[in-house]
């Protein structure tokens, strides 16, 4: 393995990185900051969401949950308790990792489409509990202190994503850890013989999802000075969240990062141009999944980006795969 | 006395009343190899998974150098020395075949160079070193099943069970596996193998254990086992002459 500081992935990263810092200096449209921002906040959402849908093999239709928790426990310790901005924030993260030690327990010793249905089931419940509680404020929601300042907002999100993205990838992609998710993903059977502990790998896995995900709902919270359990609590959230990390490639945390990116303009551009076509948003953005499902299930990146970059270097031929290539 | 190596004691397995595997005892030495056959369905596999703990025993108990592991889950007992092989086998498909034995490696080399480093020695071993960078999934039936023994030996144990890593192999590539067998028990491992084939399972084993409809029919060295009345009837049926 490369060393740490010469790999070249990191590199990249760090240059993408600086460049994106950069931003606000150059452009000083708030329309366009806020924007940048809210593409952060959904390479962050569709990251993360990663960490258990490609590198572990459980699609968590209740993501929402995690950032929701976050933006409601930064709401609520930030106008109930005069908590300071960052402590709230910090807070959010560690009632969103209890909530996913409690949750994981019983469902991730389910198999895949069970837990979907479960983490769905137990998402749905949260924003039930917070539509019906009397100090989440209900239907009617929280009120944040309003801190206009899309500079500030502009740099918490980048930073917090681009913190997470680079812990993320530390863990998946250069420690043991991720080897060990991807093992259970290919075989939880043949994992358990290796001396893996499959579940409580899997919670690990999960807490490690839900912890950035809630402080990207804090943040968000404290940004749009407004929450309630249709905006943060929404499945919508996680929906989005999975078309942008199947679309952009799973299993990878580059996929999802130009997946984020892809749709996210794709969305703002619509919207911006052709909103009176409203319901056609959804229709095609179910087709593009659709399609993408079928016909390029590694995503764009596996499709385009991966095949451009292999095409150099050939590798010594080998056989084709008879029929083990399409399991896999 | 020192405790067995292994040591099964009246262990059963019954599934909705059914006893796969009835009242089975036996003992194995240290750097042995025993033999388990049967006719099929004969509770070969299940006795197979109830000593490397996918299944807990219904009945009785499993004694690993002296300590009681039954009902332990597989990644406790491969902590403790225990790997197998699994008879239709399991590589990670999608991933290729070095980081296959990577992931097996981090049990006793937690840092991540460290465990490449193992790897490739087992690499090496198996024979798989010059298709480490291949998908485990693009490997052929023989390479998949060297796999599985490459993943098992990752673990550096003491003691390896193989279900039957021969079985649907061309002869050269029988012999070469046999090979490793015995070089593995020259080295000192314990195995508990499992094959069909008995030319190959007559011809490595010290000892024999026979199955027949989950209860222990004959124990013994191979040629007492071959001429043992009861097994040519579990294999040949009644009647034979």
């Amino acid at each position: 393995m490369t060393p740490l500081l010469k790999d070249r992935r990191l590199i990249v990263a760090i240059i993408v990185f600086l460049v994106f810092l950069c931003i606000p200096a150059v452009v000083h449209d708030t329309f366009a900051l806020r924007m940048c921002t809210e593409a952060f906040m959904w390479i962050g959402l569709a990251v993360t969401l990663d960490v258990m849908a490609g590198y572990t093999g459980y699609l968590n239709f209740g993501h929402q949950a995690f950032f929701g928790i976050g933006a409601y426990t930064t709401a609520l310790l930030m106008m109930k308790a005069h908590w300071p901005f960052p402590l709230a924030v910090a807070a959010g993260g560690v009632v969103a990792s209890v909530a996913a030690l409690v949750i994981g327990i019983p469902t991730l010793r389910l198999r895949g489409s069970y837990f979907a249905i479960a983490v769905w089931a137990l998402a749905r419940a949260i924003q039930q509990f917070a539509l019906i509680a009397t100090f989440t404020g209900g239907p009617d929601g929280t009120r944040l202190t309003a801190f206009l300042d899309p500079q500030f907002f502009f740099y918490v999100m980048l930073g917090i994503v681009g913190a997470s993205f680079f812990c993320l990838w530390f863990l998946l992609e250069r420690a043991p850890f991720g080897l060990k998710l991807k093992a259970i993903r290919e075989d939880q059977e043949s994992a358990k013989a290796l001396g893996l502990n499959p579940t409580r790998l899997k919670i690990q896995a999960f807490i490690i999802s839900a912890i950035p995900t809630a402080l990207i709902g804090g943040v968000f919270a404290y940004w749009v000075t407004f929450i309630d359990p249709g905006s943060t609590l929404s499945d919508l959230i996680s929906d989005q969240a999975i078309v942008m990390v199947v679309f952009g490639g799973m299993g990878t945390l580059i996929g999802p990062v130009i997946g984020a990116i892809l749709i996210f303009s794709f969305k703002t551009l619509f919207w911006a141009y052709l909103s009176q076509y409203e319901v056609l948003y959804i229709i095609i953005l179910g087709a593009v999944i659709a399609g993408s499902v079928v016909f390029m299930p590694d995503g764009v990146l596996g499709k385009f980006i991966r095949k451009a970059v292999r095409r150099s270097p050939k590798p010594e031929s080998l056989p084709p795969p008879a029929t083990a290539g399409k399991e896999a | 006395m020192a405790e067995p190596f292994l040591k099964v004691q009246g262990v059963s397995k019954i599934f909705g009343g059914l006893a796969a595997v009835n009242d089975v005892s036996f003992e194995m030495e240290a750097g042995q190899i025993l033999g388990l056959i049967g006719p099929n369905g004969a509770g070969k596999t299940t006795l197979f998974n109830v000593i490397s703990g996918y299944y807990t025993p219904s009945h009785g108990k499993v004694f690993f150098k002296g300590r009681d592991v039954s009902g332990k889950p597989p990644y406790a007992l491969a902590a403790l020395g225990i790997g197998r092989t699994f008879q239709v086998v399991k590589p990670f498909g999608g991933l290729s075949v070095l980081e296959n034995i990577i992931i097996a490696s981090f049990l006793k080399h937690p840092r991540r160079h460290h465990a490449e480093e193992a790897a490739w020695g087992v690499l090496e071993f198996t024979g798989l070193a010059d298709r480490a960078h291949i998908p485990a999934a693009s490997l052929t039936l023989a390479g998949r099943k060297r796999l599985e023994i490459g993943k098992a030996l990752a673990l550096e144990p003491s003691f390896l069970l193989l279900d039957e890593v021969v079985a649907g192999l061309n002869p050269t590539e029988t012999d070469r596996t046999i090979e490793v067998i015995l070089k593995l028990k020259s080295q000192g491992m314990t195995l508990l193998v499992v094959e069909h084939i008995m030319r190959v399972i007559m011809g490595i084993s010290d000892r024999l254990l026979v199955l027949n409809f989950g209860q222990m029919i004959a124990e013994g060295s191979p040629a007492e086992v071959a001429a043992n009345p009861s097994v040519i009837q579990a294999y040949l049926g009644e009647d034979h002459e």
